[in-house]
């Protein structure tokens, strides 16, 4: 794959220091590792449990975050092919491949040794692992299967996820929240157990607010991007989004700079600056980039692509109040089913039954005013593929709306193919012309 | 058709005509209400006097019309599944149950839901653990599909006659092990195809009717004289669903199944849902708890701070050794619907398992398609002649 090094998206300066917290935040975990603090492995959690081991001051790493990693400086390979040689059918997700392989060549080659190839250190042993239930049945299997290599605990946590129009059910929403309560509780009991530390409860208080705090700030930023022409690529929204998503680094501070990444976009969004040089085409993007080819988004820049809006899965919760809601747990878990049922009562009113997996898009499309989607299904990730043949359908019929589907993988670099998405993206435009004067033939303003 | 296999005959006749009895009792004015997954409290529907109907692939149906709704790769059953209920091959269905039990399951509801016009449909959000919190949620979500059912039909449904509906239930349950039973001898009275069609027959008709069968076919199998010729080897059998008989003939070709732990087998008939209680809470703790489906994260001990591999796979896969002890198994076949992610993850641990009972075991995986049946057939006669 030969994609040319260009760079004619207008990155925010705001963007840099929150990308640098990831890289940051895993070498200052692996020093605190080194120097005798526990290790957890833990899972995008979607907030469960990520507010609670940081209160309790535990040092975590995201093999999810390290499979990307691991593929883009070209070592995961040698694990794929392990955990294949170990009988795991390789159908199965890259992350969880590439950690099985790890793990397998750390405890049964090197006896518990950090693999002398592994990138940025590697991952340390792990005190326990946490899993987690949301999205993606592939998941908590994989932690369960690393039993075969190591003999940390794992515990698994539960994340609801109702059907549209059984949300609505009087109650419901309550015995969500009741089972989140109850079980996040019992997450604390075990790491307590685990560290041999009692939780600070005030400090949970506070890193639960912070949490809640920097999602609201970044949902802030990402509004701006309405604006045409909309200032910030979705290339900055990756790059920033860790610090939110997974809670990377110190809070203060990540709170911090979402404050600077919202005044530098709004200083844009008023003085009429533009992500890309000419927006001719705002887009969506639907699930997870090809990380090993980001700068495939460049050339599509060049063309006046811009990417205006992205994955529901990684963007922060629709805002909601819950500065009545004493208990910290309660909070956490509240903030944690916002993040699908944010969109739901919309989505009734829409008729949408795909629920959070599709509707956000349509929401996405209108508010941010797409003229196209670009679809990216990844082979080994069927979590974050299964509904874009549903979510290319409604964009079409509600909104019409067209979709580019992109084929590609979260590890496996083979699959992506940026020259044949290129060659693709001048008929994609007469698509996107097309419909846009059909659009506006009916109506809409976009 | 003799006298001596009228139940094996009407099983198999069942089987290959699966929706007639359902189009019969809707055309008498009963509601059908389809469900593709074991793990759909049917109990409840029986006690409505609403008639459950699993809603199966076909292996012989090129999956067509769901390619407009589902990607390439994906669960190719619930792939099937779809296609057939947008070919409108269901359209007796007054209704449909779908339930969380894993992720295609899940994403499959909502476009089913989508694409679909049924008077009625209900969606079971399902916890992975079985921590009492899960439980719990689980016993309030069989709650909401009470009231929406009782919604649709008309009807209260009350304690006395869910506790009927339960019991039942068990009692096709304690029948259908009763003819597993009967797969002890060797020569086994009843082949695994057979067995196949009979819990597809089960899963097709009314649970008096299927019990009745079961009692016919049970006493059948005890006095045959034509059952099953002895083969080389005794195999169990493992996996998600194993539904049709063309693979079930093809592993019986060389040797005999002696029991399918799948859905589509024992599973779903191995316990017995106790509800000295609330039967709402018992329906829960069977349904969470008893049904040995990967998609449960099942622990040696829930919430467990210390693990070790040995009690963690007895914790997940100890319920087959008394499988393989008491029906004299030679051998394991773990069978694989491709993308089936949490059995795929199963896999390693589970071949570990096997060999730590001393059990031989191979791997197989297919897509749910007749094209894959050639292949299949090389990879069983090869196990066969390491086992032999």
């Amino acid at each position: 794959m030969s994609v040319e090094k260009k760079r004619t998206i207008n990155r925010l300066d705001s963007m840099r220091p929150l990308r640098a917290k990831v890289n940051e935040t895993y070498l200052k975990s692996l020093e605190a590792i080194k120097a005798g603090k526990p290790a957890v492995w833990g899972m995008l959690n979607f907030y469960y449990g990520d507010p609670i081991l940081k209160a309790m001051d535990i040092e975590v790493v995201y093999p999810e975050n390290y499979g990307a990693i691991a593929a883009a400086t070209g070592v995961a390979q040698q694990y794929l092919d392990r955990a294949h040689a170990d009988g795991f059918p390789t159908h199965l997700c890259g992350y969880s491949l590439t950690t099985l392989g790890y793990a397998s060549r750390m405890m049964r080659e090197l006896e518990g040794e950090i693999p002398p190839e592994a990138p940025l250190g590697g991952m340390p042993r792990p005190l326990f692992l946490m899993s987690s239930a949301a999205i993606c049945d592939a998941r908590y299997k994989w932690f369960q299967s690393l039993g075969r290599y190591m003999d940390a605990p794992v515990w698994t946590l539960e994340a609801p996820t109702p059907g549209v129009k059984e949300y609505f059910i009087d109650g419901y929403y309550d015995r969500m929240v009741d089972m989140g309560v109850k079980h996040l509780k019992d997450f604390v009991a075990f790491v307590e157990g685990m560290v041999g530390r009692k939780m600070d409860w005030d400090k949970l208080d506070r890193t639960t607010n912070l949490m809640i705090e920097v999602n609201r700030v970044w949902h802030e930023v990402n509004e701006l991007r309405k604006s045409r022409p909309c200032p910030m690529h979705s290339r900055d929204f990756w790059s920033a989004m860790p610090a939110a998503l997974f809670l990377a680094g110190d809070l203060h501070d990540s709170l911090r700079l979402y404050r600077d990444m919202y005044e530098e976009v709004k200083y844009r969004v008023d003085n009429q600056i533009g992500a890309i040089p000419e927006e001719k085409y705002r887009l969506v993007f639907a699930e997870l980039p090809p990380w090993h080819s980001l700068n495939f988004f460049d050339r599509l820049a060049d063309r006046g692509w811009n990417f205006v809006v992205e994955s529901f899965g990684y963007r922060p919760p629709i805002p909601i109040d819950l500065s009545d809601v004493s208990d910290p747990l309660e909070r956490i878990t509240r903030f944690s089913l916002q993040f699908f049922s944010g969109y739901y009562e919309d989505a009734r009113k829409q008729n949408v039954l795909g629920g959070a997996f599709a509707y956000p898009y349509l929401k996405y499309a209108r508010e941010w005013k797409c003229d196209g989607a670009v679809l990216h299904p990844l082979i080994s990730c069927r979590s974050a593929s299964t509904h874009l043949p549903y979510v290319s359908n409604m964009l079409m019929e509600e909104l019409n709306v067209p979709s580019l589907s992109i084929e590609g993988d979260i590890v496996d670099l083979r699959l992506f193919e940026p020259e044949d998405a290129l060659a693709r993206a001048e008929p994609f435009e007469e698509t996107m012309e097309h419909y846009r004067r059909m659009r506006q033939q009916k109506g809409a303003d976009w | 058709m003799s006298e001596s296999s009228r139940g094996i005959s009407r099983a198999r006749h069942i089987y290959l005509n699966r929706s007639q009895r359902a189009r019969e009792l809707k055309a008498e004015g009963r509601k059908i209400i389809g469900y593709p997954c074991v793990y759909v409290p049917i109990e409840m529907l029986t006690a409505l006097d609403l008639v459950p109907y699993r809603t199966c692939g076909d292996i012989r149906e090129p999956v067509t019309e769901a390619d407009r709704a589902l990607p390439g790769s994906f669960c190719p059953i619930m792939r099937n599944c779809l296609d057939c209920a947008l070919k409108n091959k269901d359209d007796f269905l007054d209704g449909v149950i779908t339930i969380h039990s894993s992720d295609p399951q899940e994403k499959t509801a909502r476009v089913w839901q989508s694409y679909t016009d049924y008077p009625y449909f209900h969606f079971i959000d399902m916890p992975v653990t079985t921590r009492p919190e899960a439980v719990q949620y689980f016993t309030s979500q069989l709650n909401d599909l009470k009231e929406t059912l009782e919604e649709f039909s008309g009807q209260t449904l009350m304690e006395d006659r869910l506790a009927a509906a339960i019991k039942s239930h068990n009692r096709q349950r304690g029948l259908v092990r009763q003819l597993h039973e009967l797969t002890k001898p060797s020569p086994p009275l009843i082949s695994g195809t057979e067995l196949v069609q009979v819990v597809k027959a089960l899963m097709s008709l009314p649970v008096a009717e299927g019990n009745d069968l079961l009692i016919e076919i049970i006493g059948e199998v005890k006095n045959r004289t034509d059952g099953p010729e002895e083969k080389a080897a005794r195999l169990i059998t493992w996996g998600s669903t194993l539904d049709s008989i063309e693979i079930m003939q093809l592993f019986e070709a060389n040797a005999n199944v002696v029991m399918d732990e799948s859905c589509g087998g024992i599973r779903a008939y191995r316990a017995e849902v106790e509800s000295p209680g609330d039967p709402l809470q018992g329906l829960a703790n069977y349904y969470l708890k008893e049904i040995t489906c990967a998609r449960t994260f099942r622990q040696a001990k829930p919430g467990e701070a210390r693990k070790d591999y040995a009690g963690d796979l007895q914790g997940r896969f100890g319920y087959i050794e008394g499988i393989v002890r008491e029906w004299k198994a030679d051998g394991a076949i773990m069978l694989l619907v491709r993308y089936c992610d949490p059995f795929a993850f199963e896999m390693p641990s589970l071949k570990d398992y096997f060999d730590s009972i001393g059990v031989p075991s191979t791997y197989i995986e297919y897509d749910y398609t007749i094209g894959a049946l050639a292949q299949m057939r090389t990879r069983v006669e090869a196990f066969l002649e390491t086992i032999s």
